[in-house]
């Protein structure tokens, strides 16, 4: 991996990307990423299928090591200390990666633990993130017997538990029902006042609409368009009016088709 | 039939690809496959000899022991995905196929036909062969392999209906891993049978299987028909042959009948997933302190409650157990230096426990973790120890049985410092060499054998040769107090080689935690299979 030279120090910026690069054998899934992230923003990650959203949050949280280019979350380096990132960092991966054989209490409980949380502290924040979530009828149930959308809300706890300073949630809304995505975004809000820095990837247009101060859209690997929504249309030309789902379509050229099938009448 | 076809084609065609397309698989198959021609050979000629030689020597046996042996096939045939975790008959997923319009009966007929073209059914087809020549001749050959092949299609049939039944029963989860733990427990008591048979132990076994040959009660069982079929059909007896090959036709259409019912069944969801329990009334907590602490605790709960990891865990029991039943066997019987030397093996057991790559998708949650990665290391190491403890205690009473209580710290001495040096050079070969992860929609915990390859192979034997050296000063400090006739030697001699051990499990366990640290996020692309 090619280390920066000089690691950007810059208090204003939760966030700052130079050149992230992820080859995966011959095929470029992340291609010379680069962008900054003001601390306490709500920044939208978009892109289509497969334009390399999740690889990018897997690698700025140290899951996946970069091919080339480096990154700073809170002035902690991706090249240096990966445990001194992960303090910092909370995770929402899109895999939903949890412990199957654990109940969700017994799960929140752990995750706490690893992070260092004194016993009565983390019991506290398990027993709040379970009642916040409507988790807390089926704390004593294994992993394994939740449904998908109780899974995404166990996952959330796990990353929220600790406190972190710059949260990575990927496709945190998918599979959630409309009462706890509601719950969830009021959370994610109210931790964007206090602070927090999320980042945050959705292909839910209006929602990030309504939540994000910032997005960035990636295509096939590379940043085609970073700023507000109405930086992102003077950008591009586009009227005033145009909703984030027009400026998407537009920043990653759809084909959206419209011919007729011969055989519908 | 056209749409039976177009079914058959199209499994055949994406199984082809499978294994085109995916260079594991294509080595493993190329890989099998001298070693399936072997078997099938070896088993053709064998069923030949030995046939030709009862009909000569012992014809009166002939008949309950091909049935004997025809209900065994069937049985671990029809039961192998509960006793060797493989399904040697593939039951196919219809989900996909129910929305088209094809009876149900047609969809489990497809599946019956293309499982037929399987290479493990392929390769019982010389055998059967074989044997209809040694029971028929030049002259009757036919009627008798036609009465062998019926009975293959039966074998096939139950082993669908059986694999219908078991998905059936994964709708339960609780059920389905009782199953699962009981079928591992069953597979282990099938595999130790031979030995207890062959023991001096084992001859009520013997005498068991006796009477049950000279009452000929697997006559009953109708994995047999199909053979006393062939030995009727070989001798002539034509009424005979076509009673039992009547009676094997309709224990197929019964069999593909249940498998219509129970895949009736299944997918229009009518089979209940059944009651989620809840553990423990009382609020959860982890007791041990630390973040290692909370590391074992998850461990064992995590294993406990998996019947595959806990049927493993338990089954680790056997080995010692039966080495020192097998040396129990000679004249000497055992004495201290077998309980020492078995006991130094089995701690050497722990090389290829592979703790960090068991944790499959929860490695990515675990390394996400602010931890230390030397404590990640010490709380796997410590759980494994833990884990271990049906070992440890079978040991000590094995000990105290064969040696007396003077033996028995020396007998836990060495077991143990053998296997913590075991699992530190175990952390290299784990980080070196993890397991990949399943495809995307495939049961993450499902294993995948030889996926770590022949380099894993050779890592191990080094691993296990590092251990032994490594372990060797402090298992001689063991044996020392043994070789020079003087006992209360060992109360300074255990403590010195445990403490020695641990010291050289740190300064191992500390170098594999740097290993992590600078490798854990190419371990992590490795099990997803992306390096």
């Amino acid at each position: 991996m090619n280390a920066s030279p000089a690691a950007p120090s810059s208090d204003a910026h939760a966030i700052v990307v130079e050149g992230l690069t992820r080859v995966f054998r011959r095929q470029t899934a992340v291609d010379h990423v680069s962008f900054r992230v003001a601390r306490g923003r709500f920044f939208g990650f978009l892109g289509p299928n497969g334009a390399g959203k999740s690889t990018t949050i897997r690698m700025l949280t140290g899951l996946l090591r970069p091919s080339a280019g480096d990154a700073w979350i809170e002035g902690a380096r991706l090249s240096g200390d990966l445990i001194a990132l992960k303090r910092k960092i909370g995770v929402l991966t899109e895999e939903l990666a949890l412990y199957e054989r654990l109940t969700g209490e017994e799960h929140l409980l752990f995750a706490a633990r690893m992070h260092g949380l004194p016993e009565a502290e983390g019991r506290r924040r398990a027993q709040e993130l379970l009642e916040f979530l409507s988790l807390a009828d089926e704390r004593g149930k294994l992993v394994v017997d939740y449904s998908q959308g109780m899974r995404k809300k166990l996952a959330l706890a796990c990353a929220l538990v600790h406190g972190p300073s710059v949260l990575f949630l990927d496709e945190p809304l998918n599979g959630i029902d409309p009462v706890s995505g509601r719950v969830v975004t009021d959370l994610l809000r109210r931790l964007c006042a206090r602070g927090v820095t999320l980042f945050f990837t959705s292909h839910v247009l209006d929602v990030v609409e309504r939540l994000c101060d910032e997005v960035a859209v990636i295509d096939r690997g590379r940043i085609v368009a970073q700023g507000t929504l109405a930086e992102i249309r003077a950008q591009r030309e586009l009227s005033g009016s145009a909703t984030l789902e027009e400026v998407f379509l537009k920043l990653v050229a759809a084909d959206v088709r419209r011919e007729d099938l011969s055989w519908i009448g | 039939m056209d749409r039976l076809i177009a079914i058959v084609g199209l499994r055949l065609k994406r199984e082809a690809r499978a294994i085109a397309g995916s260079r594991g698989r294509t080595r493993g198959v190329l890989l099998a496959l001298p070693a399936l021609l072997l078997f099938s050979g070896a088993s053709a000629l064998a069923a030949f000899a030995l046939v030709r030689l009862a009909s000569r020597t012992e014809p009166e046996l002939l008949l309950p022991v091909l049935s004997a042996l025809a209900t065994l096939f069937g049985v671990t045939w029809a039961l192998s995905p509960l006793i060797a975790g493989i399904a040697a008959t593939e039951t196919h997923d219809l989900t996909r196929l129910l929305p088209y319009p094809v009876p149900l009966a047609t969809l489990v007929l497809s599946t019956l036909v293309a499982n037929l073209l399987q290479l493990t059914v392929l390769a019982q087809v010389p055998p059967l062969l074989a044997l209809a020549l040694a029971l028929g001749g030049p002259q009757r050959f036919p009627f008798a392999f036609a009465a062998l092949a019926l009975g293959l299609l039966l074998v096939v049939a139950v082993g669908q209906t059986v694999g219908l039944l078991l998905h059936a029963l994964s709708r339960n989860r609780r059920l389905h891993e009782r199953a699962v733990f009981l079928g591992i427990g069953l597979g282990v008591a099938l595999s130790l049978l031979p030995i207890l048979v062959l023991s001096r132990g084992g001859s009520v076994a013997r005498r068991l299987l006796l009477t049950l040959l000279e009452r000929d009660v697997f006559a009953l069982s109708p994995f047999a028909w199909s053979a006393r079929a062939a030995v009727h059909a070989g001798r002539g007896e034509g009424l005979a042959a076509l009673a039992f090959c009547g009676a094997v036709g309709l224990a197929l259409a019964a069999s593909v009948g249940v498998s219509t019912l129970v895949a009736q069944r299944l997918y229009r969801g009518e089979l209940d997933v059944g009651e989620v329990s809840t553990y423990g009334s009382g609020r959860a907590r982890f007791r041990l302190p630390g973040a290692i602490g909370a590391l074992v605790e998850k461990e064992l709960r995590v294993v406990w409650r998996d019947p595959r990891l806990k049927a493993v865990s338990l089954s680790g029991i056997i080995g010692p157990l039966m080495v020192l039943f097998v040396l129990g066997q000679g004249a000497a019987g055992i004495g201290p230096s077998q309980l020492f030397a078995v006991a130094q093996v089995a701690g050497l057991g722990a090389v290829g426990a592979n703790a960090l790559a068991l944790e499959r998708h929860g490695l990515g949650l675990l390394l996400g973790f602010p931890v230390d990665r030397l404590a990640l290391l010490v709380g796997k190491n410590l759980a494994l120890v833990v884990l271990r403890g049906p070992v440890i205690v079978s040991f000590a009473v094995v000990g105290l049985v064969f040696g007396g209580p003077v033996v028995v710290p020396a007998v836990l001495t060495l077991l143990l410092l053998t296997q913590i040096l075991a699992s530190a050079a175990d952390n290299y070969l784990s980080i070196l060499f993890p397991i990949p992860l399943p495809a995307a929609g495939r049961d993450p915990n499902a294993p995948i054998s030889g996926a770590r390859g022949l380099g894993a192979v050779a890592m191990g034997i080094l691993a296990m040769t590092a251990a032994l050296a490594a372990s060797a000063p402090f298992a001689f400090l063991a044996w020392l107090p043994q070789l020079l006739g003087e006992p209360w030697l060992w109360t300074l001699t255990l403590p010195l080689a445990l403490a020695g051990a641990a010291a050289v499990y740190f300064m191992a366990a500390s170098g594999a935690a740097r290993l992590l640290q600078r490798r854990e996020q190419d371990l992590l692309a490795r099990l997803r299979g992306e390096e």
